[in-house]
């Protein structure tokens, strides 16, 4: 998850926390491996093997591919699970590389979901292509971790991957969970804080990584349209949502509709904080 | 110039239902109000009783921990019953009290009162609340009226969890207060059926009565594996007063030619005697339901044995399979079998010349009786709510007192099979 995950849970029942920290810690791994692009046998290893030909995936793969699509299609092509091969372009944790950048247009001819054919369960991918779930696969781990411990107890659990957290069971015995937004000036403290009592909250933003060219910084969320961050994108957005994946795909939805991040997240009737 | 975007909210909640598999429980806030109503029929063979039944239950949630509840019930019966008088081979006539409602019977029919019609209002008022993470209690009121009953009530039940809430201990009290005013009074027991005749006098008759119910329950639910439960409750209830039931006779019939014995009433040809009932009864019952999870279905089995100090005994079991056809669909076949041994003063006449006993009573629901229901239920969720379907077929025998088929008797059914259909429609939803 390349960050920071851990399980908060009020409870007497010392079986149930054993095992959902070992269920977190195994879901988190498993789901870890098997999307990653680094790692061998995953299944975007295989995706990226087949090499333009037409595959079989499994079942989870699918509904992972299925919403990815969705949010292409609600995101009219902004958000986009072939847009992960712009990193080529975009190096966030390196100093300012301009040169790079010129590679955008080059690596744009291989982003678009409607250059690849799927339909559950077969996927085919032009070869120099990619597929990347990166953008949905914490969310996607919160989920099913909070799933698991709502299915197993009514005691209060809270998951939190790197800052994106669903609360699960009852209320915790303060009433909510507090969560802290980082705050952007000093990174460490929280700008606000917020109680959650049930639902989820996920934050999209460049507080971490970004690029800085001629002075003008550049956020790291790429609308898959033009391959750069949407002009006027916030620094952070956070939305609260049943679900840490539909708080997720909101923020992203926010970050990628650049100046016009609050009025998506208004309009949509959710509670969101925005930092700019 | 862009186009105004369409709220996506709704797609993007749709769409994380299909990947995370359901719809998380955290998801949806609660909905303050939930109403529940249904509307039943229960149609006896052979024109008896018919109830058509309405009823209507709204839920307010105050909170997480406190919810307000009131019920509405109205039932509306019409039909035939028996009146607890055998058949004979000459035409029987009844009476009602006051002279009001007079009936023939055919011979060789079963006598059923015909003038049997009532319309029951109920209503309920619970109060539900939880007090800390591990115990709820809930208090209600209820209160039914007839046009010759009324019903008044108090039950309270407490629950307390134990053993990271594995298991559950309830115990409950109810009390009930209610008065029997009868058309013309109440008969005294064991008194002749007056004639047509409206002379002015009480002719056996003494006002209105009441009778207390008191009922106390103590049960425990222990979950025992993952998929299965058991529940095992004791309840023990305490009846006064009038117990009687006010509109039931017994025939009275030569011991040998088992035919009806003139009356010596005007305006009536045959002897019948107002049954009588002892004014308290004490019933104790034991409950035990198993109830397991699989995969996909679940199943409820059940078993109560009640014994009451009027030497009725029953045996209930019950068998419940629900059938989770898929996700908004559910399919319930239900079984339930039912046997019950007769009261000590049950009888289905009564003989001239023998001493009269100090209760009596001819009821067919206190006599020997073997009864079964098959049916299934079916609901389904809908966007807005949740319907249901309930059909169920009910089928009584019972078995006549012995020695009571002397004579002309014994070429009369005393006890004809009843039975019964039940058509129950619900729809519930939240708001």
């Amino acid at each position: 998850m390349a960050s920071p995950c851990e399980v908060l849970c009020e409870t007497e029942d010392l079986a149930f926390a054993r095992a959902l920290g070992n269920y977190a810690a195994a879901e988190a791994r498993r789901i870890d491996e098997k999307f990653s692009r680094y790692k061998a046998g995953s299944v975007v290893a295989d995706i990226l093997a087949s090499r333009g030909r037409s595959i079989t995936v499994d079942e989870e793969t699918s509904r992972l591919l299925d919403y990815g699509e969705m949010l292409w299609r609600v995101s009219e092509g902004r958000f986009d699970l072939t847009s992960g091969i712009l990193r080529h372009a975009w190096q966030f944790e390196e100093a300012t590389d301009a040169p790079r950048l010129e590679r955008i247009s080059d690596l744009m001819r291989h982003v678009g979901w409607q250059r690849l054919q799927w339909k559950s369960p077969r996927l085919t991918l032009p070869v120099g292509m990619e597929i990347d779930f990166g953008g949905i696969g914490k969310e996607y781990a919160v989920d099913r971790v909070a799933d698991w411990a709502a299915r197993e107890s009514r005691d209060p659990v809270l998951v939190n991957f790197g800052g994106d957290l669903r609360a699960a069971g009852a209320a915790p015995a303060s009433g909510a969970w507090q969560v802290g937004i980082e705050s952007l000036a000093k990174p460490g403290h929280a700008a606000r804080r917020l109680a959650l009592e049930s639902g989820a909250l996920a934050t999209s933003g460049d507080a971490r990584r970004a690029i800085v060219i001629d002075g003008k910084r550049y956020g790291h969320i790429l609308d898959a349209r033009t391959g750069w961050p949407a002009p006027g994108a916030p620094r952070s957005v956070t939305v609260a949502a049943p679900t840490c994946s539909q708080a997720g795909s909101f923020s992203t939805l926010a970050m990628l509709h650049g100046a016009e991040a609050e009025e998506l997240l208004r309009a949509e009737g959710l509670r969101y904080w925005i930092l700019r | 110039m862009q186009l105004k975007r369409k709220p996506v909210g709704a797609t993007l909640a749709a769409a994380t239902c299909s990947l995370l598999g359901s719809l998380p429980a955290v998801a949806q806030e609660a909905k303050a109000w939930s109403v529940d109503s249904s509307l039943l029929y229960y149609g006896e063979d052979n024109g008896r009783v018919k109830d058509l039944s309405l009823m209507a239950s709204i839920r307010r949630a105050l909170d997480e921990d406190r919810s307000l509840s009131a019920t509405l019930t109205v039932d509306s019966l019409t039909g035939a019953t028996p009146n607890g008088a055998v058949p004979a081979g000459v035409p029987q006539t009844f009476t009602g009290p006051s002279g009001g409602g007079s009936y023939t019977v055919a011979p060789g029919a079963q006598p059923l009162d015909t003038t049997f019609l009532d319309t029951r209002v109920a209503l309920a008022a619970n109060w539900q609340q939880a007090l800390g993470t591990a115990m709820r209690w809930n208090v209600g009121l209820s209160a039914s009226h007839e046009y010759d009953y009324l019903h008044l009530g108090l039950n309270a039940r407490l629950e307390r969890d134990f053993n990271q809430r594995n298991t559950t201990v309830f115990l409950g009290a109810a009390y009930g207060q209610d008065e029997i005013k009868p058309v013309g009074g109440v008969p005294v027991g064991l008194s002749p059926m007056a004639g047509e005749i409206d002379d002015g006098t009480d002719r056996g008759r003494a006002g209105d009565d009441t009778k207390d119910v008191a009922d106390i329950l103590i049960g425990v639910t222990q979950v025992l594996t993952r998929r299965s439960l058991l529940e095992v409750a004791y309840s023990y209830g305490q009846s006064d007063g009038y117990l009687t039931d006010p509109y039931k006779i017994l025939s009275v019939v030569d011991p040998v030619s088992g035919a009806p014995v003139a009356s010596t009433e005007d305006g009536i040809d045959f002897q019948y005697l107002y049954e009588h009932r002892p004014d308290s009864r004490t019933k104790q019952s034991l409950f035990a339901e198993w109830r397991y999870a699989f995969d996909r279905d679940s199943l409820a089995l059940n078993v109560r044995l009640m014994d009451d100090d009027w030497g009725v005994q029953s045996q209930t079991a019950e068998a419940r399979y629900r059938w989770n056809i898929n996700e908004r669909s559910y399919l319930e076949p239900h079984l339930r079998w039912y046997s019950q041994g007769a009261a000590d003063f049950y009888r289905t006449v009564l003989f001239e010349g023998d001493p009269l006993p100090a209760f009596a009573t001819a009821d067919y629901r206190l006599g020997d009786l073997d009864a079964y229901t098959i049916g299934a239920k079916y609901g389904r969720r809908t966007a807005h709510g949740e319907f249901s379907v309930r059909l169920e077929y009910y089928q009584q025998s019972a078995t006549e007192s012995p020695g009571a088929a002397v004579g002309a008797l014994a070429g009369f059914d005393l006890t004809p099979d009843l039975k019964a259909v039940i058509v129950q429609f619900g729809y519930k939803f939240d708001f």
